[in-house]
């Protein structure tokens, strides 16, 4: 039944994804229509060259055609971080220590094992596969089923970070127009779709009891926040108008661990 | 004793040029401040207020904060404003952002920082560093640039996330839709969290 709403969700968004792709050839054209920003030449302005840097044609822009609905989707999510996420994050921080917290926290990535080994093969990062494999062992046994990391603290590995969206983008999978997720935030077409096979990876996802599971996924989420409460207040502080700002740093962030 | 061992960092540091030459010296000069930032955040009878303070202090000369004002605007908008209207975007950026690069410092900073490796191209110099955080390392890129001898910074990577570019981008989606005075009357707006 579950993998039947996922198989319906994901031909969705191909589905938007394919008609919106259509339109990406014209939205490029709107982008010459700029004034020539060349023409002020003001030589003491930029003596160093810094400004090809940033300029529009080098920084491709993102591609957002449903900016109406991001943005809308962007402040629902803000309502649920307040009200929601927020206010148990703080319950979890009072009732339990930090350092119980990071342990609940670690072993939640040891389970997460199979996204990363497997996303790390897929882009043929076999160095990355094996201190996986080698952290996922260590971890699993001496750190007591990964409460503990003695992988990192005493042999000084620490853990590769793939997912399949990254993979995607690995073999030159653009990443589509932006799209805000309820409940995960910035996304893209690539990286929406690539939540699939990483949601096969995920070993809580087996849990057959639908409450067991969403009770465990909850405790991970509201464990996660409550380690960093502050620093989405902080973000949104740097913010002068919220939703481009976050959808820039998102991309921009994504394109980062693709290259890594 | 740990005081008077901070307070003596902390002059060495700031007596520490800031006209380092070459990659050595500004990776030096780096490091050198970034010690002495964490040996204050480290500190727990300050209150937050003073470390900030302490914080701006020390990090302040290696940033070229007029340079980065102008490439938030960039070549499209900035030679377009009036000298008092240059003069007010300047100040009121350099202080958001001052505040911004101080609240992650405090945030994300542990215990130390590691420092990958440096590039450095003809005229600019790209130092990638590591700040330990409790579950995991934020990388925040130091983009240096030569000006007249001296090695300034022009940009810092966040994660990825170039501060100047996103700055950019909003200022121009405002500007392209509204006047500088929007955008000053915006940023004159007080940072409520």
């Amino acid at each position: 039944m579950r993998h039947y709403e996922i198989a319906v969700f994901a031909m969705f968004i191909l589905m938007i994804w394919a008609v919106t792709s259509v339109q990406a050839d014209s939205g490029d054209i709107n982008k010459l229509d700029n004034p020539d920003s060349g023409a002020f030449g003001d030589m003491a302005y930029d003596n160093a060259g810094l400004d090809d840097e940033f300029d529009e044609e080098s920084v491709p822009q993102v591609y957002d055609p449903l900016s109406g609905y991001n943005r809308f989707m962007t402040t629902v999510n803000d309502k649920l971080y307040f009200w929601v996420l927020k206010p148990v994050a703080r319950g979890f921080e009072f009732v339990i220590p930090e350092p119980g917290r990071l342990a609940i926290n670690r072993c939640f990535r040891n389970i997460l094992f199979p996204v990363r080994l497997v996303n790390n093969l897929l882009q043929l990062e076999m160095k990355g596969a094996g201190i996986e494999c080698a952290r996922f062992g260590v971890n699993t046994t001496i750190g007591i089923l990964g409460f503990s990391d003695p992988a990192k603290s005493w042999l000084d590995l620490d853990a590769c970070d793939e997912d399949f969206g990254q993979t995607l983008g690995s073999y030159g999978v653009g990443s589509g127009f932006h799209l805000v997720l309820p409940l995960f935030g910035p996304s893209n077409v690539r990286d929406t779709l690539g939540m699939v096979p990483d949601y096969f990876l995920n070993p809580i996802n087996y849990i057959d009891s639908f409450a067991l599971r969403a009770g465990v996924e909850s405790l991970e989420k509201f464990n996660y926040t409550s380690l960093h409460l502050g620093e989405y207040e902080s973000v949104k502080k740097d913010a002068v108008d919220f939703y481009p700002f976050m959808r820039d740093a998102y991309e921009q962030n994504r394109k980062m661990k693709i290259e890594e | 004793m740990r005081c008077l061992l901070l307070v003596i960092l902390v002059f060495y540091c700031l007596s520490q040029n800031v006209m380092a030459e070459n990659k050595d010296d500004v990776e030096k000069m780096l490091k050198c401040r970034l010690d002495s930032v964490i040996s204050v955040l480290e500190k727990n009878d300050l209150s937050t207020h003073e470390k900030n303070k302490k914080v701006v202090e020390i990090v302040s000369p290696m940033f070229d904060f007029p340079q980065m004002a102008k490439l938030t605007l960039g070549k499209r908008h900035w030679p377009g404003l009036s000298k008092d209207e240059k003069k007010r975007f300047t100040e009121l950026f350099v202080n958001r952002i001052k505040t911004s690069y101080c609240d992650k410092l405090t945030l994300y900073t542990n215990e130390k920082v590691i420092y990958k490796e440096t590039i450095q191209t003809k005229r600019r110099l790209r130092i990638s560093t590591y700040l330990m955080s409790k579950d995991n390392n934020i990388s925040i890129l130091y983009k240096f640039f030569e000006k007249q001898g001296e090695w300034k910074i022009y940009d810092l990577e966040i994660q990825g996330v170039s501060v100047i570019q996103t700055y950019r981008m909003q200022f121009n989606q405002i500007l392209q839709s509204g006047s500088i005075d929007d955008l000053l009357l915006k940023l004159e707006e007080p940072v409520n969290s």
